[in-house]
């Protein structure tokens, strides 16, 4: 059995720089006790672990339970339940070792199957659970002893121990797995390190500190508070105010109006995070890649990062990784060039260009933004673009994978390949242009199955040179996560994947109010 | 006011709220989007979505899921929020709660600010007093609330630090909390009652100050005191409280903006985050409540007008 850590295939020069300053800023012990106030500006919904759909509702159960592995804001894996794990040469079976003496919150132990029985409801397609298109290519699971769960995969798999960190990927006890599943929707029975203490899907929900965490040393903080801000203007308000300690998701009129305010932190990480302008690839005339490449040439992507992300963000290059990934290939960025736009539209058929309607959701804003730029950008080479906004659910449910020509906006995945198998591959689950591409398939499946750096490198490598040619989407822009909190909390640090957010290596230090 | 005539009344309030329930009903079976799709999510299967639409009866006659529907309600059950998977009628019934706690300190406010400075506006008429109240009230009806609220956050909160800018905390948790989290909220919705109401009491007061009625008591030699509060102002302020109930619609829709803003979780906006996710039993419930209660607001100050009022008879 070959054995693996997460440096075999995925280290990154960033994570290795970055451990030497976090083991010291975590020398000086953490305070104790206290209770934060997060702020996140949509209901949480949801509290069922395995059926988790937008950021705060990740939030709600990554305090309450825990994954086998975790994310560390490198984007490296770290173990979570699972003390560690190793697979076979052929990286097709994966044997996670469990810590021992783990207790759910209420009392009956951990063990490996409970990680069986999760991970059957996460694939049991009756329970709809958003994790079974992230939680890899897995064929069959089985406790092998009380605390050895074997995953066997249907295709190798290099990047396992980073899909069982998914935010849905929860571990449940498996009596209510197999049971009651839908009494997770209003209780809490995790490992996590907070227990639910109420929960008000709209205003508030609150957590406790868990005297049985496995780690006796976290959390550090007694009590979590999460508020339900809809105004962004009125979550700066309660920030600047001291009423709130930290806001998970700040827009950027309201970034700037914190830059200069006293005791207030903003907080910035450059993201994988995108919109995409996605193409119907099999209907016309966007079926002809040479279409494709002439709207995306009339793109000029400094503009659309000062205008779309109001200059919190990085351009584009049309391909799904940016310098925020690993294995991200720095291609020369694509520039606008209005003349050979027009020569290409003339070598598909359409000397005149045409007209089109690309439709965007309301949600969140930056797409409408980004479709209007991109109508003022193609009309250069006589290309109409007629804009369509609408209700994020119509759009979901009537533009969503159906379309031919609509904007997208995703959340940066942990790998390369996360992103590619959810997106682009002819069998991604969100295949939402359509795209078949067998040469990109073939890279981005024999990358996924092999662990050698250099060779992976060079097979993602092809594989954004291949979207970048082919431009199944446009992607001009990717985002930075802005967040923002207050200057007596430590240890917070942005997850450029927004959906993550370890809130229990956060403290308070005395400068912070007393609340009780 | 005969017995025949409040149940008459009752009637009505009834036959409305059946027509609001099939016009609601209709409305959220044209709005496009899939209940169940909207409640599994992008990740259903096609056999678990219609396993789904089986359990809700999805796939039943409209007219037999109106049925259904409408037979929950008389038994006190609304159905199940698509969006958190619990009962909308509790969750709802708190949430118009906020609302009417918001409503009822924001009339209170105003009914104790708003006749005085009538009052003073009509018997100082065309006088410096009159102009100020003049000035205030027609700022106060042209600016929306979304100002008022901002302005008030960034002087009071933000920048003075004297109240909390934002957010709810139940009187029930903590009372001084509560209600210091209340205060800005009251004061934005009531300042543009306080506009409204004190205008209608000024020209109304003005008008009856010039009846006959007034003179003849005046030649009795009745004090201007008397006059004014024991005859003029009870007939001024009758159609104050035709207002006040209007105005309770304006407050159950219209104060979304000032929840929004103020981070407080009342019934206007439970519904709109219901339209937005396409939640159709929360917005189900939401509009057939709103609709009751305005029309048990509208039934009290019918009454109300005809207590305070003996000419007027109904029958």
């Amino acid at each position: 059995m070959l054995k693996l850590n997460r440096r075999h295939f995925l280290a990154s020069t960033a994570a290795i720089l970055a451990t030497p300053a976090i083991g010291f800023a975590q020398a000086a012990a953490p305070a104790k006790g206290g209770t934060l106030r997060i702020s996140v500006d949509q209901a949480a919904s949801v509290i069922h672990p395995l059926l988790t759909r937008v950021n705060p509702e990740y939030m709600v159960t990554e305090l309450l339970y825990s994954n086998l592995t975790r994310l560390k804001v490198d984007m490296s894996v770290e173990p979570d339940l699972a003390e560690s794990w190793s697979a076979n040469d052929a990286l097709t079976e994966w044997t996670f070792k469990l810590r021992s003496g783990v207790k759910f919150h209420d009392g009956s132990p951990l063990t490996a199957n409970d990680v069986v029985q999760s991970f059957k409801a996460i694939l049991d397609p009756k329970n709809a659970s958003p994790a079974l298109n992230n939680v890899g290519p897995i064929a069959d699971v089985i406790a092998a002893d009380p605390l050895t769960a074997v995953f066997k995969l249907s295709t190798p798999y290099a990047d396992f121990p980073v899909a069982t960190a998914y935010t849905v990927a929860r571990i449940i006890p498996a009596s209510i797995a197999t049971g009651d599943f839908k009494k997770l929707s209003t209780t809490a029975v995790g490992t996590g390190p907070f227990k639910l203490v109420s929960y008000e899907p709209d205003r508030l929900i609150v957590v406790e500190r868990n005297p049985d965490y496995y780690d006796p040393k976290r959390p550090y903080l007694d009590r979590v508070e999460i508020q339900v801000f809809p105004d962004t203007s009125a979550q700066t308000s309660a920030l600047l105010a001291g009423d709130i300690d930290i806001i998970s998701t700040v827009q950027p009129t309201e970034y700037l109006r914190m830059k200069d305010a006293q005791g207030v932190n903003p907080l910035r990480v450059p993201s994988g995070q995108f919109c995409n302008i996605n193409f119907g690839c099999d209907t016309k005339p966007f079926n002809d890649a040479r279409v494709r490449r002439a709207l995306a040439l009339t793109v000029d992507r400094q503009a659309m990062v000062d205008f779309v992300t109001e200059g919190f963000g990085t351009p584009g290059n049309d391909t799904a990784l940016n310098s925020s990934y690993h294995f991200y290939a720095d291609l020369p960025l694509r520039q606008a060039n209005i003349e050979e736009a027009k020569k290409l539209l003339a070598e598909a058929g359409y000397p005149n260009g045409f007209e089109a309607t690309l439709i965007a959701s309301d949600k969140p804003s930056q797409r409408t933004q980004l479709a209007v730029a991109l109508r003022e950008m193609a009309k250069e080479a006589g290309i109409n673009i007629n804009v369509q906004t609408m209700p994020h659910a119509t759009y979901l449910e009537q533009v969503w994978k159906k379309g031919s020509f609509y904007v997208g906006f995703y959340n940066m995945q942990p790998t390369a390949d996360a992103i590619f198998k959810l997106l682009y591959t002819s069998d991604a689950a969100w295949n939402e242009t359509r795209w078949n591409n067998a040469a990109f398939d073939k890279v981005v499946n024999e990358a996924r199955g092999i662990t050698d750096e250099a060779k992976r490198k060079e097979l993602y490598a092809a594989a954004q040179k291949l979207m970048n040619e082919e431009v199944p989407s446009i992607i001009p822009v990717f985002f930075d996560v802005l967040a923002a909190k207050r200057d007596w909390v430590a240890g917070f640090e942005v997850h450029p994947r927004a959906s993550v957010f370890r809130l229990d290596y956060v403290s308070l230090t005395d400068k912070a109010p007393k609340r009780s | 006011m005969s017995p025949n005539y409040l149940l008459k009344r009752l009637l009505m309030i009834v036959y409305t709220l059946f027509i609001v329930s099939l016009v609601v009903f209709a409305i959220t079976q044209v709005l496009p989007a899939d209940a169940a799709v909207m409640m599994l999510g992008e990740n259903a299967t096609d056999q678990a979505l219609e396993a789904l639409r089986q359990q809700m009866g999805l796939n039943d006659p409209i007219w037999l899921q109106y049925l259904h529907w409408l037979g929950g309600i008389l038994h006190g059950d609304f159905g199940q929020s698509l969006r958190t998977g619990q009962p909308v009628g509790p969750a709802m019934l708190q949430a118009l709660g906020r609302s009417l706690l918001l409503a009822v300190l924001s009339i209170a406010q105003m009914l104790v600010l708003a006749i005085p400075l009538g009052v003073l506006a009509a018997i100082r008429r065309g006088k410096l007093a009159d102009m100020i109240v003049s000035l205030i009230s027609y700022a106060g009806v042209s600016l929306p609330e979304f100002v008022t609220a901002t302005l008030a956050v960034l002087f009071v909160a933000d920048w003075a630090k004297l109240l909390p800018p934002t957010g709810y905390v139940p009187l029930t948790e903590n009372f001084l909390d509560g209600l210091a989290h209340l205060i800005l909220p009251v004061c934005v919705v009531s300042i543009i009652l306080i506009a409204h109401v004190s205008r209608m009491v000024r020209s109304e007061l003005v008008d009856v100050l010039h009846t006959d009625y007034i003179r003849a008591a005046r030649l009795k030699g009745l004090s201007t005191s008397r006059v004014l509060f024991g005859h003029a102002l009870r007939n001024a302020l009758l159609p104050t409280i035709t207002v006040v109930a209007l105005d309770v619609g304006y407050l159950l829709g219209g104060i979304i903006v000032v929840e929004e803003i103020f981070a407080l979780p009342g019934i206007g906006r439970q519904l709109i985050v219901a339209i937005q996710t396409r939640d159709l039993p929360a917005i189900q419930a939401g509009v057939l409540l709103m609709a009751a209660t305005y029309s048990i607001v509208n039934f009290a100050a019918d009454i109300l007008y005809a207590w305070l009022d003996k000419r007027i008879q109904y029958d």
